[in-house]
């Protein structure tokens, strides 16, 4: 973590950086509720091409909400979301997958029953198009599509160093190597947006900064940009560029991470009564 | 052609109306009847997660014990009871060699074991009173067996006493459960269990306990349906068939909602006869009772993914 | 000693995605191949083909279709005795239609009317799910039924109302009607199951069986990693209603010669899925492990009593055997409810590690 704090420090014009940076996604004045229930009101924010984006806030706050908003899990009432430069219609997930976002969830969601490779091999399904007769005699198209994919699947094994566990189902597996899985699956999808549900609950320290390091590297490497809820709050300052906060379903906040924590509001709403 | 389907038979509900209310009350009655053996289902889903496919077969079991023991000599009085330590008795084991060695199983293994239950009954019942078909002892047991005449509109509408006693006996069982579980402690137990297994588990209700009442209580159910639909139909293993007749009666209903049971039965006891005698008979060769429950409930279902009183489903992730 | 995976290394994506990764594997199926091609229709006698090896290889196949949908898919179904019925029926109407048509090629032609109907009544698993698709299941189950009884021209307007199986030949060889070898009838069985056998085997270790499991572990998270669950559901729908048809198919004409729209009723969709769950959902070995506990144990059953000495008349002998198989399902599923698909990975697994204990 004391490497992260350092990398940080060595980039004092981190925001000035961010501001030429081009707009990926940008939410205007969203609003969702369940019933009479107001999960989400009024919000918008943007997410810049190639930063991590932190949404942070209490619990309750809107946050898993505003990532169902984005891959289209849940449809907004009110409001628009702007997807690299074009307003995007009412779309379906698995729409929002092709377009380019991917995300892993806060309660772990493997698949259970299938080994690491077939959860991973799963996440490239809308990459995935051989017909149903060749895959019926293993031939052909299927069997050259199958091993071009597994060769992409075994370069995201490799990079999250899970190789031992490729042939284990992932419901024996340990929560941290789920988490770990989860994410490698998410990657199969080659996103231009990573959405991450708190990717470190209940995690020790030691699977923390394992967890931290994958997700800068996933940013530096692959230059793909994150948005990331997160509870530790040394994990948001060290890795975002960018936090946005929301308590109550409204945004009480947004900036960089020392503007964050300098902000009344959020004292009082949230740091303030935590510590 | 058109209009030989879609018109006429409603002009043939009007034009004699005393058929039609005839019509209605036989589909009330059966259809109180389903919505029995659903409240059976509603039950032991509610309290345990088991979707009771048995609970068809209990209805029989009970009815052929009742006769079986009556025909062994035993009176009408005696047999009663005597049928319902059966049935407590059948309660105890399942929930002995069933149910305890499956607890947190796949909901699916479950259904599967109450399959085997089912077929373990048969098999029972058959080896024990013999297969073929059986006379309900209605007399012996009080049932009065003569008819009312109405005659409304002018026509006449035959109301058997025997459906009024079901439909009375119903009427009291259901308020009397109604009751069981709103006002007693183990009432609120089992509701408790319905709500959530582990939570109710570590405020010290005994699962096993629980397990075993609402089993009796469902074989009570099974019973009470076996007595006065076998005095309609005779007693037999093709009595299964109205088992299954509670099985669209929970999909309209919910598989947890009493009052849905309720109402989706007689629903359903009354739009089958309905939609057999002025559609099934005359355009489709008849006997479309077996099918079109389920067709019902498939389409409303469609329309309304959760049921008729269940609330909107919001999914989580 | 025998069965060692260690030192079998492979060097390519290939050679990892073969069909037996492991060479005793390879050597397993061939044995039970020859078993099969071989070593039975040398040796079994007429009763033994009627009795039990047709039987098995049919409702194995029937309890395969049922397992893709159930076991890989998720989708709990209580239609299979009714969609083995379109099967049957579709071929019947095909070789009256064509009478000189192979009866192979109608058999595989009529599996996409059961398939087209299994997408029909798939079609709800879209917006309902559990119990409550199961139920609807049914549906099928007493319509089709109820079809097959009221529509005339379905059995060709048969006094009977049930459906009679023509002589028919393939190569000269009569394979189907009443003077049809048992043998041959046998073999025609073996070959088309081997080959849908080894077409679900495909299907299941590809995209599609990725889709399916995806789908039944946690169908959001599927939707939620591109997943179409109306494509993972429908085609699940439809692979599982062809192979079932095909078995339909395969009931009547190679086994039963006839058929009266009552075989295909609830009792017959219930032993399927007894199959399939005794054998292991989600397994493609347990259906053939599944299959041979079920047809086996009322021939055993029966003789039982005769071989004792005892006189037990054939009505109590048959009440006796319905008590038994519901005992023994209740049994099954308190020793292993994964099915007897696990106990052999477990065996193999032991085998493996033979003769140390970890």
């Amino acid at each position: 973590m004391n490497a992260l704090a350092t990398d940080m420090a060595t980039e004092p014009d981190a925001a000035a950086e961010t501001a030429s940076r081009e707009e990926l996604l940008r939410v205007d004045n969203v609003s969702l509720s369940f019933g009479g229930v107001k999960a989400i009101t009024d919000i918008s924010f943007d997410i810049l091409k190639g930063e991590i984006r932190a949404i942070i806030g209490p619990n309750g706050a809107g946050k898993t909400s505003m990532l169902n908003v984005i891959n289209g899990f849940y449809h907004p009432q009110q409001g628009t979301i702007t997807w690299q430069g074009k307003e995007r219609r009412k779309i379906k997930p698995h729409e929002a997958v092709s377009q380019g976002i991917a995300r892993t969830f806060q309660n772990v969601a493997l698949f259970k029953g299938m080994s690491t490779l077939d959860n991973i091999m799963a996440g490239r399904a809308t990459a995935m198009k051989a017909n149903i007769f060749f895959q019926m005699f293993w031939y052909g198209p299927a069997m050259r599509e199958e091993i071009e994919h597994r060769k992409k699947v075994e370069d995201i094994i490799d990079f999250l160093e899970i190789q031992a566990i490729r042939r284990t189902p992932v419901g024996k597996l340990p929560y941290g190597l789920q988490k770990r899985v989860e994410l490698a699956r998410a990657l199969a999808m080659e996103p231009d947006l990573l959405l991450l549900d708190e990717p470190m609950a209940g995690m020790n320290l030691e699977e923390k900064e394992d967890m931290s390091r994958f997700i800068l590297d996933v940013n530096q490497e692959f230059g793909t940009t994150i948005a990331l809820i997160e509870h530790d709050m040394g994990v948001v300052m060290d890795l975002s560029d960018r936090v946005v906060v929301l308590d109550y379903g409204k945004k009480i906040a947004d900036g960089t991470p020392e503007e964050v924590q300098g902000n009344q509001d959020v004292i009082d709403a949230y740091l303030g009564v935590a510590h | 052609m058109l209009y030989d389907v879609l018109i006429d038979p409603f002009v043939q509900m009007v034009a004699v109306p005393d058929f039609f209310l005839q019509v209605i009350w036989e589909g009330f009655v059966s259809g109180v009847l389903y919505a029995l053996i659903a409240l059976g289902f509603v039950l032991i889903y509610k309290s345990s997660r088991i979707f009771n496919f048995a609970q068809g077969i209990m209805v029989v079991f009970s009815a052929l014990t009742l006769v079986g023991l009556h025909s062994m000599g035993i009176p009408a009085i005696a047999a009663v009871p005597l049928t319902l330590l059966v049935m407590y008795l059948l309660a105890m084991s399942v929930e002995r060699v069933v149910l305890r060695p499956l607890v947190n199983q796949p909901d699916i293994i479950l259904f599967m074991a109450t399959i085997g239950i089912t077929l373990f009954l048969i098999g029972f019942g058959e080896l024990v009173f013999g297969g073929e078909n059986k006379v309900m002892i209605t007399e012996q047991l009080g049932i009065p067996t003569g008819a009312f005449e109405l005659e409304p509109f002018g026509g006449f509408v035959l109301i058997e006493q025997k459906d009024v006693t079901a439909v009375t006996m119903a009427i009291l069982l259901v308020v009397g459960l109604l009751l069981f579980l709103d006002r007693t402690k183990m009432g609120r137990a089992i509701r408790a269990l319905g709500d959530d297994h582990q939570a109710a588990l570590s405020v010290g209700i005994s699962l096993s306990t629980i397990w075993v009442l609402v089993w009796f209580i469902a074989g009570v159910i099974a019973l009470v349906t076996g007595i006065v639909w076998g005095a309609r139909a005779g007693v037999s293993f093709a009595l299964e068939v109205i088992a299954y007749k509670a099985l669209p009666v929970l999909m309209l209903g919910g598989l947890e909602s009493v009052s849905g049971a309720i109402v989706g039965g007689i629903a359903i006891g009354i739009l089958e006869k309905i939609f057999e005698i002025y559609w099934g008979q005359p355009f489709l060769g008849g006997n479309t009772e077996t099918w079109f429950p389920f067709i019902f409930a498939l389409l409303v279902l469609l329309f309304r993914p959760q049921g008729l009183f269940g609330e909107r489903i919001i999914e989580r992730i | 000693m025998i069965f060692r995976t260690a030192g079998q290394y492979k060097t390519s994506y290939e050679a990892d995605q073969a069909l037996f990764p492991v060479k005793q594997d390879f050597y397993l199926v061939l044995g039970i191949l020859l078993l099969g091609y071989v070593v039975f229709p040398l040796t079994a006698s007429e009763f033994t083909f009627k009795a039990l090896l047709v039987p098995v290889l049919i409702y194995a196949l029937a309890a395969l279709g049922l397992n893709i949908l159930t076991g890989y898919c998720g989708q709990l179904s209580l239609g299979t005795g009714a969609f083995m019925g379109v099967g049957a029926y579709a071929t019947y109407k095909l070789m009256t239609i064509v009478p000189e048509m192979n009866i192979f090629a109608a058999i595989f032609l009529s599996g996409f009317f059961s398939a087209a109907v299994g997408v029909a009544f798939g079609l709800p698993s879209l917006r309902i799910k559990g119990f409550y698709l199961a139920i609807a299941t049914l549906a099928a189950q007493f319509f089709l039924v109820w079809l097959f009884e009221k529509w005339a021209w379905l059995y060709n307007y048969n006094a009977s109302g049930a459906i009679e199986v023509a002589t028919s030949s393939v190569f000269g060889i009569t394979v189907t009607g009443p003077t049809a070898l048992p043998i041959v009838q046998y073999y025609c069985v073996l070959i088309v199951v081997t080959l849908v056998t080894w077409v679900a085997i495909n299907l299941t270790r590809g995209r599609y069986g990725r889709m399916w499991k995806a789908t039944r572990d946690m169908d959001i998270a599927a939707e939620l990693v591109g997943i179409k669950l109306m494509t993972a559901k429908l085609t699940a729908f439809a692979v599982s209603s062809y192979i079932v048809g095909v078995a339909g198919g395969l009931l009547v004409f190679f086994w039963k010669g006839a058929a009266e729209p009552n075989l295909f009723d609830i009792p017959l969709s219930f032993q399927i899925l007894f199959i399939a769950i005794i054998g292991g959902l989600g397994s493609i070995l347990g259906n053939f492990l599944g299959a041979i506990l079920i047809v086996a144990l009322p021939v055993i059953l029966n003789l039982i009593p005769s071989t004792l000495g005892i006189p037990v008349d054939s009505a109590t002998l048959e009440h006796l055997n319905v008590m038994i198989v519901g005992a023994l399902i209740i049994a099954f599923l308190i020793l292993e409810p994964h099915g007897l698909a696990r106990f052999y990975a477990i065996i193999r697994e032991k085998f493996i590690l033979w003769p140390f204990p970890y």
